[in-house]
């Protein structure tokens, strides 16, 4: 708990003072940049994957929506190290169409795959499929697919990875996760058998993620971001405006450049779709993190600012009802910033029956005003619905 | 995940709201199943919460939401989901991206197929998956499922016009590629067909004018091209990574051949399936 109390300065202090100093610009102030066209020998960016001692470029290749085999073959000819796919993705064919595409690469590359299984036993048939789909004798490393608490990484699941990695079908043995990192990364850390922690993170993040993910790193693990453009998978997703317009201005480029930033981060697994946005991509290796980066990012974060309260803690005794206002935003984003409902529900059921009963509709007006222009009265409501059943 | 189901099913006042309903979900639909658990509703907002990562190759296809629900018989779970994706198109899209393409498929509307532990099918804008455990062959509870499933969901059962067109003879599969086909972006949206000679698609733009200027962007892109007689307009080249080409337009369509074999014309190719559209 002591982590997600420590979080203080929330969104933007991730950013630094100049994109709170041009937060309130618009998107349109930052003139889009054109995206390169096949740069021949892109300027390449390296780390070491932790302990596993694996050399890799800043910038991998998520490979679960991509449209053809030739975006991931282009990728790996132009240098870039880093594959990941998923047993799940597309009932097996998204293996299948890695395993084609890196065919001749497999020697040059670091290949990633998934198991959603939940038993040992089923985890052990999935290694072995995922190794015939993709053609392969072995796989780099081996993720437990989507964890979001240390009890979901059982013990037979661990022996399950070992038992591959003894066997040699894998080389190391990993954990990703998109939710739950304040109590799973540590777990994590702690684990010996865990090499790699794949992990969602972007700009949208709480600062308490670059905490955790400097832990990892500093203990060992190797760190693979995911989910690291779009300011974050809850709150933006293709159709949306804001998504179109932050993809529009260049924002999915500064987005991957405010991971590639953090030498904790040592590679990144992007959707990549295109050749066209393979490109953009490999330009975060190239080209560094900067002003009108700030400038796109900030923009953004003010568009989705109401939703996310900072606990600067100015809020509490404004309300008229007397409701814990900063406590009750602090378990909304439990659930909504952390995908942790039920520590979310847990402390809201704590709250007296006086205060669980207070329903803001109700009110004449809300009293509280929040300095950062969270929508203090909505969030509560939407708190209230989300947990008092 | 039975987390993130509780959580939801505890939210449901203010979610479910939200969700217009879609085809009617009952255990009792075959007899003998009895409903385990609450049902489930998710939108693009919170598929994730279901699925994780996986929920990407959901929203690429214009997922709308979905409703699930368990049911068991004896030791036997289903996981009965169905998906709006909006329009018959996309979710023919979703089943054509999700099949084995080394099995065979089934008519189940507009397409289906069904293995030992899971069958999945399309019918007007829904895209449908029934998931058995455990482990075992539960082909019989399957075929059941998706043959009441089928009479239930509403839509047509006509698989989408252009599928018909690409040539059958030595196909190994066929999808929608619902952005970027061939992994070029300016082929927005349009279905790709493996052969063991070569790699066919189709695109369809907006009008006969949009589709003139992308084949003329497509040019520029791969700067050296030889004309071809095929359709309204055609060219051929050899890409690097995309093989042996040949493009062609044909009224609002753009088509062609990609990664064409040794010995095979990529341009009489591109005119055989040019032929095929009306």
């Amino acid at each position: 708990m002591a982590i997600i109390h420590s979080r203080r300065s929330f969104l933007t202090a991730g950013l630094g003072v100049p994109v709170l100093a041009s937060a309130t610009r618009s998107f349109t102030s930052a003139p889009p940049q054109p995206a390169a066209s096949h740069p021949a020998t892109p300027k390449l960016q390296y780390r070491i994957l932790g302990k596993t001692g694996l050399r890799v470029t800043t910038v991998g290749f998520g490979c679960m929506i991509t449209s053809d085999p030739s975006v991931i073959e282009r990728a790996a000819d132009l240098g870039v190290m880093y594959f990941d796919t998923a047993r799940v993705y597309q009932g097996g064919n998204n293996e299948r169409m890695v395993g084609v595409a890196l065919k001749k690469k497999r020697k040059d590359i670091v290949l990633s795959s998934k198991t959603h299984a939940r038993t040992r036993e089923e985890a052990l048939q999935h290694i072995d499929k995922s190794l015939q789909e993709l053609g392969t004798d072995y796989l780099d490393i081996w993720y437990l697919h989507g964890k979001s608490s240390p009890q979901q990484v059982t013990d037979d699941l661990i022996d399950a990875q070992q038992t591959a990695k003894k066997a040699g079908k894998i080389r190391f043995a990993g954990v990703s996760t998109h939710s739950g990192q304040p109590e799973l990364m540590p777990f994590l850390m702690k684990n010996p058998n865990i090499d790699v922690i794949l992990t969602s993170f972007n700009f949208t993040m709480e600062p308490v993620m670059k905490t955790l993910i400097a832990d990892a790193a500093a203990a060992g693990r190797g760190i693979v971001a995911m989910k690291v453009m779009a300011g974050g998978f809850r709150k933006l997703r293709p159709g949306d405006p804001n998504y179109s317009k932050l993809k529009a201005e260049g924002g999915m480029l500064s987005a991957l450049k405010w991971v590639v930033r953090d030498a904790n981060v040592h590679t990144t697994i992007p959707s990549i779709t295109d050749m066209d946005q393979l490109d953009e991509n490999l330009r975060a290796m190239a080209e560094p993190y900067g002003a009108p980066d700030e400038v796109l990012l900030g923009a953004h974060l003010e568009t989705i600012r109401p939703l996310y309260c900072r606990m600067c803690g100015k809020c509490d005794g404004q309300c008229r009802q007397g409701l814990p206002v900063a406590d009750m935003l602090r378990y909304l984003t439990y659930a909504d910033g952390y995908g942790q409902f039920a520590l979310g529900r847990e402390h809201f059921l704590e709250l007296s029956a006086e205060h669980a009963a207070v329903d803001c509709r109700n009110c004449p007006g809300c009293t509280v005003e929040c300095p950062h222009g969270v929508k203090v009265s909505q969030q509560l409501i939407r708190a209230r619905e989300l947990f008092a059943c | 995940m039975l987390k993130l189901v509780l959580s939801f099913a505890l939210s449901t006042t203010a979610l479910v709201a939200a969700v217009p309903q879609g085809p009617s979900l009952r255990c009792e639909l075959v007899p003998g199943w009895s409903q385990q658990g609450e049902n489930r509703a998710y939108t693009p907002d919170n598929l994730f919460e279901y699925m994780d990562g996986n929920a990407e190759g959901y929203l690429i296809y214009g997922f709308v939401k979905m409703t699930g629900i368990s049911c068991t018989k004896g030791p036997v779970n289903l996981a009965i989901d169905i998906s709006d994706m909006g329009d018959a198109d996309s979710a023919y899209g979703m089943f054509t991206a999700n099949r084995d393409p080394r099995r065979p498929s089934q008519k189940i509307g507009m397409g289906g197929q069904i293995t030992q532990r899971r069958a999945i099918f399309a019918k007007g804008q829904y895209y449908v998956e029934v998931a058995a455990n455990p482990e075992g062959d539960h082909t019989a509870a399957l075929q059941e499922w998706t043959s009441a499933l089928e009479k239930t969901v509403e839509g047509t059962s006509a698989p989408p016009a252009a599928i018909s067109w690409f040539p059958t003879e030595s196909l190994k599969s066929l999808r929608m590629v619902p952005e970027s086909v061939l992994g070029l972006r300016l082929l927005k949206r349009g279905y790709a067909a493996q052969y063991d000679y070569g790699t066919a698609f189709l695109v369809l733009e907006s009008s006969e004018e949009s589709a003139a200027q992308v084949m003329q962007k497509l040019r520029v892109r791969f700067g050296e091209t030889t004309p071809a007689k095929v359709a309204d307009e055609a060219f051929q080249l050899n890409d690097a990574y995309l093989g042996r080409m040949c493009f062609f337009r044909k009224g609002r369509y753009i088509g062609g051949y990609a990664k064409v074999a040794d010995g095979q014309d990529p341009a009489a190719r591109a005119a055989a399936l040019a032929g095929n559209i009306p």
